[in-house]
């Protein structure tokens, strides 16, 4: 059975040498995990995701996608296997139609053009929005937009699933239905969120990081149920457990 | 709405244009290029002074107007301000060339006069065939269609990402504005000590967008060259669009 893995060891990451963003990550995650990666801003959230895609490579320490090592060599065949969901889906979306953008995954790998309308097709399905398939993009709603980006990756057909912000700006229907899919998902998923009710809702495991280490690493409910855990690191309870701390 | 609002609303439109399923829009794209390209060598190669032979070829814009259903005053409105430069062009003309060639009672119609007319109508037949090739055709597929006569995919990417990337930076643009008029609210426009500054976060954050856009693109396997979908096979009226337009301006040119 193929058992996809991400795999970092004593990571370091910085922009400039006197200011370290990430410190000595070390972590794994296995096929099927569903990891919320919480933090205050600046924590390093962004930063990591974005390592563990390749868009920043001069990094120290190990990062191994499904043991092949994230360089430069290796980076067209490892993003083939990672979806990167955008915490700005106006950046994410770049084509003037739905179907276009969700097609130039698949083009780019050279699929057949049957090929490519079925995974558009299965991936605006898989998220209930082939109505929006002609739809100019400027046209879309920002709820609509996030949903769009998220069928842009899935017709990778990727077993890993990225995203960084995915609740944000949405409203709270686009929100519960934005859960409801990724809970359908059975990839291996790390959401970057501070929406940490959404990430109780979907993850089963938290890292949680500050100043870019990782403080804890363990059971979503037994983080964030952790009030002065949280606090000391800038951030509260989820609302739900707002009022019922002792969790 | 303002200006900014208003450029990136038309461009919008243009996109929806391009994207109706209309029959100029179902023609091959590499057809309505070769015609266009074809339309403007014919109509720069007439004679400087041969104004009634010129006026013969508006037959392509008027036609495609009506039957690609067009708005033309739309079209008018969009180009409110390039058609009057383009008919600059030709301005001096009649001061340097006086020569009469007729006259209408005491009016004397001088050959300066004729070149001018030539020149302007030529501008304005070549904007008009452009913006007919854009309204009927989508970006992705002209750039199908440059492909497809292998001009090399360094420029087409070019033409693409030029295209896609006016909108980013008049959103930005919207965005900078709106802010400074929010805070300036007596103000009218923007005042010439903030220029500098608006226009370095303009480029800054274009460049931010830009590159977010870029690594989109990437992670989703870009590697230098768009693909642009199924082929498009040529039909049968694809090539009578283009022997009919191509006979018609060879006629036109040699009557």
């Amino acid at each position: 059975m193929n058992r996809i893995q991400i795999h970092l060891e004593h990571v370091n990451y910085s922009y400039n040498a006197s200011h370290p963003v990430l410190k000595d990550i070390t972590f794994s995650a296995q096929e099927h995990d569903a990891i919320g990666l919480i933090g205050a801003n600046g924590a390093g959230k962004t930063t990591l995701l974005k390592l563990l895609v390749g868009l920043n490579l001069n990094y120290e320490g190990t990062i191994r996608i499904d043991h092949t090592l994230v360089e430069k060599s290796a980076l067209p065949a490892l993003r083939e296997k990672i979806g990167y969901v955008f915490q700005d889906s106006d950046s994410q979306l770049f084509m003037s139609t739905v179907k276009e953008d969700v097609a130039f995954a698949p083009r780019n790998y050279r699929l057949s053009e049957d090929e490519v309308n079925r995974r558009v097709e299965h991936a605006l399905k898989s998220i209930q929005i082939e109505h929006l398939k002609n739809r100019q993009i400027y046209t879309l709603s920002g709820g609509e937009k996030k949903l769009v980006s998220i069928a842009t990756i899935l017709s990778m057909t990727p077993d890993i699933i990225l995203m960084d912000e995915p609740t944000i700006a949405l409203d709270p229907g686009n929100r519960r239905r934005l859960i409801h899919i990724l809970n359908g998902f059975d990839h291996l998923k790390i959401i970057a969120s501070h929406d940490l009710d959404m990430i109780l809702d979907t993850c089963s495991r938290v890292i949680l990081m500050s100043e870019g280490q990782i403080i804890r690493d363990g059971d979503a409910k037994e983080i964030l149920s952790d009030k002065e855990l949280l606090e000391k690191h800038g951030l509260e309870l989820p609302f739900c457990m707002q009022g019922n701390s002792s969790l | 709405m303002s200006k900014l609002d208003r450029a990136l609303y038309e461009i919008h439109q243009m996109d929806i244009l391009a994207d109706r399923d209309q029959w100029l829009n179902r023609i091959h794209p590499l057809v309505k290029l070769i015609v266009t390209a074809s339309f403007l060598a014919v109509t720069l190669s007439f004679h400087k002074y041969n104004f009634t032979g010129l006026l013969r070829m508006g037959v392509y814009p008027i036609t495609l107007f009506i039957l690609g259903d067009v708005s033309f005053s739309d079209a008018l409105k969009r180009f409110r301000i390039v058609l009057p430069l383009v008919c600059f062009v030709g301005l001096f003309n009649p001061v340097f060339d006086r020569q009469p060639v007729t006259a209408f009672g005491s009016f004397v119609v001088t050959a300066g006069m004729v070149s001018m007319a030539t020149l302007m109508l030529k501008g304005v037949y070549s904007v008009l065939a452009a913006y007919l090739l854009i309204a009927s055709t989508s970006i992705e597929k002209i750039c199908y269609a440059l492909r497809l006569i292998h001009i090399p995919a360094v420029f087409v990417t070019q033409i693409l990402l030029t295209y896609r990337y006016i909108s980013l930076l008049l959103e930005e643009a919207g965005r900078i504005t709106d802010a400074y008029a929010l805070r300036a609210p007596n103000q009218k426009g923007i005042h010439f000590k903030v220029w500098g500054s608006l226009a370095g976060q303009l480029l800054l954050r274009s460049m931010d967008r830009a590159d977010a856009v870029y690594q989109s693109m990437v992670l989703r396997g870009y590697r230098g060259e768009f693909y642009y979908g199924a082929k498009t096979v040529f039909r049968t009226k694809d090539i009578a669009y283009l022997i009919i337009w191509s006979v018609l301006f060879l006629l036109l040119k040699i009557i």
